[in-house]
């Protein structure tokens, strides 16, 4: 049958179709559209075609309706009708009492407050109960349904209701299913803080789970293993083990979250019933893939709660990570629901396939996930295609292409919540890997109506994904953003056009667009522009002359912002030979010091003087006067101790003060980078996760108890490095590493915050070598009071302990890669340490080679291994000679430091302090021979 | 439907099976049974069976099917009226009424446009992967068969005049963001100008004249101490094209089997503006 390109193509009865397709009403797009967005199909007859009325008998309701539907009928939606017609119904109701009006009394005076006058209500409900419970009369059902509702209803709103337990238990004694599921979410919320009066209600529970009727069956099973009283769960075994066995699926589904609410009760009890061995059994041979899933889940969270209790329950956790077992569930995972398919996809997840054949199979029986409706399914696989392809980068980047279609229809469909969360996934790929986005920059362009957080990422993107391809494009599609009413965005794009100005080599075009900015005369472009400015200057010195020129025609009066001013403020110390009336600005703006709120301004002030002093003295000789003056009376204290600094310096001599102050200054080549690496990594391990939408890997922001095992006991390793080295020496050498890296960041952190650390980074060495003295005195106490809080009540000076066996090393210890990187990822790091090597050896490592043969020879085998002179960075593994314990290390290799870092991950945490020892010494021997 | 914290189904059709959604028939017996709930006592057979989108045993009087193409155009013009990104969000939408267990067959005569697909857990993944080809069986009543997203524009340099007929459009212009002060005389020369109370204003074009171009313009009193307008709106404009596709995706053929008699088939198609805006 061929078609033809019009509304509708008609084949059979086109009688009722002209009905349907042409409505005569003005409104011809709003009728027609009306069924085809319309969810619930039995309406649609009311819209389009048959009168509203015909659904009704008796006359008046028929005129009724009709004059309601007249002016509505085309737009009319299932909601507001029902809203309709309960206001039609009420009329008809006030009007002439055709419909008896038996309302509900319960909700008619609903929403009781919790006071004690509600006492007497209480106990009266408690005698009504108390009288019909043993009532076989006819209609007993509807007065007690009535009665559960009220006790219900009060015990939602907090009123204290368990005085009717025992009533509740008695009344309960009915084949009448909405009253036991009442009756069952009574018990079941009451059963906690009455653990005596629990006992009452096992007897019908355990009838109830006999019943014929699985609906009941189900809810008794489920009601008896809610109960959570520690004392009754030996009357929970029984039924629980026949409800493993029922016939029924819905039973067995309630019988394995039973087994698992049972572990959480009382966990030697479910384990002596063999309850995980009936599940694994369950597990795999069950039709309904609902028991399966819920199978899975219980055993996976039993079997990583007992895995440190038992070696047999820790080889069962493994084993479902076996092959068969995944085999299984991917053979399966098409009949499954979306959230249990989300469930084996996060379990094919942690399983580790033999070879790249193997990785490819899984790989396509998984393609059609990714078509999947469901957004956390098509996640789900995109994380596990993510995570099997880590070795191989060639089939990796094909990932990366496939998996960027449905990721972008996932963004586009669905709401601004939805695309957000996905959009943080994206930006966490683009970061990783922008080359291969930067064709695809137009579906992160803001639309106008969207939320400011979606706005803001695709921002973030824009800035991620530029290359020399696309800057163009990106930066013309950020600059109308710039002129956008939104200011917040404008602000954001103005900072993303600085930010990709300052990745980019060639920046023509992007320094003219942001001077651009500057002639645009609103103060907020002004100010954001300004702080650009100078870090690109700070970059590219080149442009100077260009910038300066415009720079110096804005007048600071229309600056205001502290982070603005600092820069212009910055911008006009350091190019004072080339800005005509620099001291004069300088001049005025020190006029107004007492205006002057913010304390950052008025440093760089202070610095802007001094800098324009040493080039034009003359001119600025009365405003540093003024400066010093006013800055030397400062109420900060920063701004006073600079002020008294600078005064001193020139006192005792301008030639040094002009060193100090005003040296010569390297570009800066890289801005430090907020986010290290290795968080990126952790973060990108826990894709399809809140950590990629908080941007922080997962133990940043969750508490401690609720943290996986894994990241627990890396800071058990931590914590045990620091009790077991025998002579602190070691905790101490990682106490200085800490604190170098501390030093660094903060270092870092002013070089990022602004044009002060400008001044004060480049002529503060003495500062730098007084915090290092500072710490080198301090160093050796911290350990101390580390020890102090770890409570073991360690002396001062502990008793050397007794040394470790000595470390013996498998000579031909073997490791593939992605064993390798699976446990790299998994394991916590246990040692890491810097380690500054002897000149000889820096010497012999001419290439990463040298270095993999002398390690060889000492049982430490190398799996990677790149970089040149002066970094070098290797994988190195080792094994224990008798058992199959295995050593991780990451060394890198500074060569014109000498410096070596290490990072040692290992199986045996107890021995990897020795394994450290081991490493240092072959390396210390490099080169030597 | 949530089951004790466990999710037991998702799908739709089941849903109103479960949950009898509030019609006449179920007020009437709720008043005069006394019984609110809407929740049916018995659980659809369709959860155990096969087919968990399916109800089992379906009859219907009048077989029908109805598959609907309707598309959502997302696009940003800038001030030169250059096209700066344009983008198809698509479904195919399904209303079906069948008998029995039918299995349908869906074609497209041009399935290559299509950029990105999302299917209905309904559809069979094969046949699409080898043929381009829908298969499935449906479940009973209106559901998404799949979406799509596409970038190829139809439009893209033809004549908009072909639609104009067909097309109904609106404009609407925000000024509660702009330094403006409350007066604004604006008039167009086709279509209904009306600044309401928010400071928007909407500009119902409704079908486009063939032989003018419809244009607004007028004054806006902007706050007294700005020279120019130094922030640039952004209109939205909303229209909607009925019996044409814009991606120009089209259905090739539909094939039923499995059916005790021939039903009726339907086919149609819209597009509608998404996020369509223009910059000026």
């Amino acid at each position: 049958m061929g078609l033809e390109r019009h509304c509708w193509v008609q084949t059979e009865s086109p009688l009722k179709y002209e009905k349907k397709c042409c409505p005569l009403s003005p409104d011809f797009g709003g009728d027609f559209i009306r069924p085809l967005l319309n969810s619930s199909s039995p309406f649609i007859r009311f819209t389009s075609s048959k009168p509203i009325s015909s659904l009704f008998t008796g006359d008046r309701f028929l005129s009724a309706s009709i004059e309601y539907n007249d002016g509505s009928s085309s737009s009319i939606s299932p909601l507001s009708f029902s809203f309709a017609f309960s206001t039609l119904r009420s009329s008809v109701e006030s009007n002439d009492g055709i419909w008896n009006s038996r309302s509900d009394p319960d909700f008619d005076n609903s929403h009781p407050k919790p006071n004690s006058t509600r006492k007497g209500e209480v106990s009266d409900l408690k005698m009504q109960l108390r009288q019909l419970a043993g009532s076989r009369a006819p209609g007993t059902d509807d007065s007690k349904r009535e009665l559960f509702k009220k006790v219900i209803s009060y015990m939602t709103i907090g009123i204290d209701v368990s005085s009717v337990f025992s009533e509740m238990v008695m009344c309960s004694a009915t084949s009448d299913i909405v009253l036991k599921k009442m009756c069952y979410l009574y018990v079941g919320n009451h059963a906690k803080y009455n653990p005596d009066l629990a006992l009452l209600t096992i007897n019908f529970l355990q009838k109830d789970c006999k019943d014929e009727d699985p609906m009941i069956r189900g809810l008794a099973l489920r009601s008896l293993c809610s109960l959570r009283v520690a004392n009754l769960v030996e009357y929970l075994v029984g039924p629980l083990g026949l409800g493993l066995k029922d016939g029924n699926s819905y039973v067995r589904t309630v019988a394995t979250v039973g087994v698992l609410k049972l572990y959480h009760i009382s966990s030697a009890t479910c384990v002596d019933a063999d309850f995980p061995t009936m599940l694994k059994h369950l597990m795999l041979s069950d039709p309904d893939t609902q028991v399966v899933a819920n199978c899975l889940s219980a055993l996976q969270e039993i079997w990583s709660l007992e895995a440190s209790k038992s070696e047999e329950a820790s080889r069962e956790k493994e084993a479902l990570l076996s092959k068969p077992v995944v085999y299984y569930f991917l053979n399966r995972i098409k009949e499954f629901s979306e959230w249990a398919q989300c469930l084996v996809l996060e379990l094919v997840a942690k399983y580790v396939p033999s070879d790249s054949n193997e990785i490819f199979d899984v790989m396509n029986l998984l393609e059609d996930r990714l078509q999947h409706a469901n957004g956390a399914v098509v996640l789900a696989t995109i994380k596990l295609f993510l995570q099997l392809t880590l070795s191989m980068t060639d089939v990796h980047q094909q990932v990366y292409e496939r998996i960027k279609a449905p990721l972008l229809t996932l963004v586009s469909s669905g709401s601004p919540e939805q695309s957000y969360a996905v959009l943080s996934h994206l930006h966490l790929l683009v970061t990783r890997a922008p080359m291969l986005f930067s064709s695809d920059y137009k579906h992160f362009y803001c639309q106008y109506n969207e939320p400011f957080y979606v706005k803001k990422l695709k921002l973030e993107m824009l800035t991620a994904l530029a290359s020399e391809s696309n800057t163009y494009e990106i930066v013309t599609e950020l600059c109308e953003y710039a002129a956008n009413v939104d200011i917040p965005i404008a602000r954001e794009s103005i900072r993303a056009v600085g930010k990709i100005a300052l990745q980019q080599y060639d920046v023509n075009a992007i320094v003219d667009r942001l001077l651009q900015f500057l002639e645009m005369e609103k103060d907020y472009v002004t100010a954001e522009t300004l702080v650009l400015v100078k870090d690109l200057l700070r970059k590219y010195p080149q442009w100077s002359h260009d910038c300066i020129a415009v720079v110096g025609n804005i007048s600071s009066k229309n600056v205001q912002e502290p982070k603005a001013k600092a820069a212009l403020i910055w911008m006009l110390g350091e190019y004072a030979q080339d800005m005509q009336d620099a001291p004069y600005v300088l001049e005025s703006l020190i006029d107004n010091w007492e205006d002057e709120y913010s304390a950052e301004v008025r440093l760089h002030l202070l610095t802007a003087v001094m800098k324009c002093f040493l080039r034009r003295p003359p001119e600025t000789q009365k405003a540093l006067g003024d400066a010093l003056a006013a800055g030397i009376a400062d109420f900060h204290q920063d701004v006073h101790d600079r002020a008294l600094f600078y005064y001193r310096l020139l006192q005792y001599n301008v030639s040094v003060a002009e060193r100090v102050v005003n040296p010569p200054k390297q570009a800066v080549s890289v801005f430090a980078d907020p986010q290290n690496s290795e968080i990126k990594d952790r973060i990108f391990d826990e894709f399809n996760s809140l950590s990629v939408v908080y941007q922080k890997p997962s133990y940043m922001f969750t508490d401690k108890e609720h943290r996986g095992p894994f990241v627990f006991s890396e800071e058990l390793g931590n914590l045990s490095i620091g009790v077991e080295s025998a002579s602190n020496v070691v905790s101490t050498q990682m106490l200085e590493a800490n604190d170098n890296d501390l030093l660094l960041s903060t270092s870092e952190k002013e070089e990022s915050r602004g044009a002060s650390s400008n001044g004060s980074a480049y002529n503060a060495p003495s500062t730098d070598g007084s915090s290092n003295q500072l710490l080198a005195t301090h160093s050796p106490q911290p350990s101390m009071a580390i020890d102090d809080l770890l409570g073991l009540g360690l002396p001062v000076a502990p008793n050397p302990a007794p040394s470790p066996p000595p470390l013996k090393l498998n000579a031909r210890a073997v490791l593939d890669p992605s064993t390798f990187q699976q446990k790299w990822r998994q394991l916590p790091i246990s040692v890491s340490q810097e380690y500054s090597m002897n000149p000889q050896g820096v010497a012999a490592l001419t290439t990463p080679q040298s270095l993999l043969q002398h390690m060889q020879g000492n049982y430490i085998q190398c799996i990677a291994s790149g970089g040149q002179a002066p970094n070098f960075k290797f994988f190195f593994f080792a094994q224990k000679a008798e058992e199959s314990s295995t050593f991780l290390v990451e060394c890198v290799i500074n060569s014109a430091s000498c410096m070596a870092q290490l990072k040692i991950k290992a199986d045996d945490q107890s021995t990897s302090q020795a394994f450290a020892a081991l490493f240092q010494s072959a390396l210390s021997t490099f080169g030597m021979t | 439907m949530i089951d004790n914290g466990f999710p037991l189904t998702t799908e739709p059709n089941i849903l109103r099976q479960m949950i009898a959604s509030p019609n006449i028939v179920s007020k009437m017996l709720s008043v005069a049974t006394g019984n609110s709930s809407n929740v049916s006592n018995t659980l659809p057979d369709a959860t155990a069976s096969c087919v968990p989108w399916r109800i089992t045993d379906l009859k219907h009087t009048n077989n029908e099917v109805y598959v609907d193409l309707v598309e959502e155009m997302d696009a940003i013009i800038n001030s030169d009226g250059a096209l700066v990104k344009c983008e198809i969000n698509g479904e195919v939408q399904v209303n079906s009424h069948l008998s029995g267990l039918p299995d349908l067959t869906l074609s497209f005569a041009n399935p290559s446009i299509l950029n990105d697909v999302r299917f209905h857990p309904c559809v069979r993944f094969r046949p699409w992967e080898s043929h381009q080809i829908l298969s499935f069986v449906p479940p009973d009543g209106q559901f998404k068969l799949m979406s799509y997203r596409s970038n190829v524009i139809h439009l893209q340099g033809q004549k908009v005049e072909e639609y104009s007929d067909i097309c109904k459009a609106t404009a609407n212009l925000r000024f509660w963001d702009m330094p403006y002060q409350c007066f604004a005389d604006l008039t167009s020369n086709h279509g209904a100008v009306n600044i309401l109370a928010n400071k928007t204003c909407s500009w119902s074009i409704g079908r486009i004249p063939k032989d003018k171009a419809p244009s607004m313009s007028g004054t806006l009193a902007l706050e007294t101490d700005l020279e120019r307008l130094n922030v640039f709106p952004t209109f939205q404009v909303g229209f909607r094209i009925m019996g044409v596709a814009l991606s120009a995706l089209q259905i090739d053929k539909l094939d039923l089997r499995n059916l005790p008699n021939r039903p009726y088939k339907g086919f149609r198609a819209l597009t509608q503006a998404g996020e369509f805006e223009v910059r000026s």
